[in-house]
């Protein structure tokens, strides 16, 4: 057996059946027709242009990038300090609270949506906004407990016994110390934190209305109704932004690394 | 190691509460209410529940599509990861890369792409009829495959990955022993390679398993209401006929198989840092 071809062939297919989809939707997004369709009926940028113009994409753009960055930097604040101390500390009862800080992963989101609704937003009448906030910080925090527990508990302890020793505040050691060196497993953190929130879709399924939705819930509700190129645009922009924000990330941190 | 419990405790209280309270609290009040009955607790939901002929067409099916995504990612994935970690290793980080690639993408986008494929004038299709092999285009999307295809697509890359680290700590010459012994290369692949990646495969196969099973965008999109999986069920039985009972049960199913899998997974995680 010709080995070599084998393998380029099995990695071929596997890839074509992994990757091909989407040049197929890069394809069809540059379509000038106004169907969707492959092969494209003759080429422009028109739809790609037209996905900024519509109204409602640019608000669950808005709203996916909100709870994205400020649901994952709430996550941070929360799962750092919990992070730092269940790798310093002997904290009482740590198996049960890294349960608990974890359990957002093991719960299908569309649970998670479906219970903030009826026994958070309707007895209390928060807005399902807050809702939303707050299901994606919840979502995002075991990751980033679990990611910068990682690095914390590769940084050595006598560091920071040092700078203590020395008659450094203990704050002042986890600021002065602690911080600067794991800043990266941070950075990585918030970006896998970050991909996660904006991508997620059944957390968010019960906590949308008509004035509120994230960006993938939208292109849902919009590819049911339309068949024109737009949400292939979509699509197109999204991957490459994620591809651009990961690529960026290894080169530049090493993302690979933390997570 | 600091000995001061109360500032640890502190440190941990803001995320344990916020976790407990906007988290478990809700899903908890959630998973009680199928034992709520008018005359006290119950399990009588459950037992209506499964009675359903709907409800058990779509439990069996949700269950049926995970083993089989989880089966053939299986398969695939051994072909793929045995050719990734054949390759010289620069090229073996390019192509490890290109497969993991997929899952930084929004799996909204990755299900579009096959209505694009699959749809009635979809490429596919158009392909076939062209070509004069069939007169009217065939449903493929709405049907159990086009769910299979897309939760395959979705869920083959962490099939691939774990079987990859785990033929990665494989002795070396393992395989080439084998064949030097006079084993073909299904021998190899049942006595040798198979043996000593089962670690990997049970990792993947319950990633791939648990999740087909909980997906909601592949079903809602590619299956519709005609091929309804769990979680897509649930959500028409909130929406369409405000069921919460049913939502309740569902909910359940999907914690016990979702949790004892993420048990499984951390044995093995402890297995292997206690063997190292």
């Amino acid at each position: 057996m010709n080995s070599r071809l084998s393998t380029w062939l099995i990695l071929g297919l596997t890839l074509t059946f992994l990757i091909g989809p989407f040049l197929i939707i890069i394809a069809a997004a540059l379509s000038a027709g106004n169907n969707l369709a492959f092969p494209p009926q003759g080429l422009s940028l028109k739809w790609f242009i037209k996905v900024f113009t519509i109204e409602s994409f640019r608000a669950s753009f808005a709203v996916s990038m909100f709870l994205a960055v400020f649901g994952t930097i709430t996550a941070l604040v929360l799962g750092v300090p919990a992070a730092y101390a269940m790798t310093r500390f002997k904290v009482p009862g740590a198996e049960a609270v890294k349960l608990i800080v974890s359990s957002p992963i093991i719960v299908p989101g569309i649970i998670v949506g479906l219970a903030l609704l009826r026994y958070f937003v309707i007895p209390l009448g928060v807005g399902i906004g807050p809702a939303l906030f707050f299901a994606h910080t919840a979502l995002v925090l075991p990751y980033a407990v679990r990611v910068v527990s990682a690095s914390m508990e590769n940084l050595r302890v006598d560091m920071e016994e040092a700078a203590l020793l020395l008659g450094c505040s203990r704050f002042g050691a986890f600021r002065r110390i602690v911080l600067p060196n794991i800043r990266g497993g941070v950075l990585a953190a918030f970006i896998l934190g970050f991909v996660t929130s904006f991508n997620q879709v059944p957390v968010s399924l019960f906590l949308s209305g008509p004035g509120l939705r994230t960006l993938p819930i939208d292109m849902i509700a919009y590819m049911e109704i339309n068949y024109d190129p737009s949400v292939a645009a979509l699509s197109a922009l999204l991957a490459v932004m994620s591809i651009g924000i990961i690529f960026a990330a290894e080169r530049f941190i090493g993302l690979s690394r933390y997570v | 190691m600091f000995e001061n419990r109360a500032i640890g405790l502190a440190l941990v209280l803001p995320a344990a509460i916020f976790a407990a309270a906007l988290f478990l609290l809700p899903v908890g009040i959630l998973l009680a209410e199928a034992f709520q009955t008018e005359n006290g607790w119950s399990v009588s939901a459950y037992g209506e529940f499964f009675a359903s002929p709907r409800n058990q067409t779509v439990f069996f099916r949700t269950l049926r599509l995970g083993a089989l995504v989880a089966g053939v990612s299986a398969v695939v994935g051994y072909a793929a990861a045995f050719a990734i970690v054949s390759l010289p290793p620069t090229s073996r980080g390019r192509m490890f890369g290109l497969v993991t690639l997929p899952l930084m993408i929004s799996p909204v986008a990755r299900t579009y792409a096959w209505l694009v494929i699959l749809g009635r004038t979809g490429f596919i299709n158009k392909f076939l009829v062209d070509l004069g092999i069939i007169d009217t285009p065939l449903r493929i999307l709405f049907t159990e495959t086009a769910v299979f295809i897309g939760l395959l697509q979705l869920f083959l890359p962490l099939m691939i990955i774990s079987l990859v680290s785990a033929m990665e700590n494989m002795p070396r010459d393992a395989v080439p022993a084998a064949r030097i012994l006079g084993a073909n290369w299904f021998q190899v692949f049942w006595r040798v390679i198979l043996p000593l990646t089962r670690e990997g495969l049970v990792i993947g196969g319950t990633l791939v398993f648990t999740g087909s099973m909980t997906a909601y965008i592949t079903p809602a999109i590619l299956g519709g209401s005609k091929v309804l999986m769990l979680e897509t069920l649930l959500y028409q039985r909130v929406t369409v006929a405000n069921d919460f009972v049913a939502a309740s049960v569902i909910a359940m199913i999907l914690i016990v198989m979702s949790f004892s899998a993420n048990l499984l997974l951390k044995r093995l995680a402890t297995a292997r840092k206690s063997r190292k």
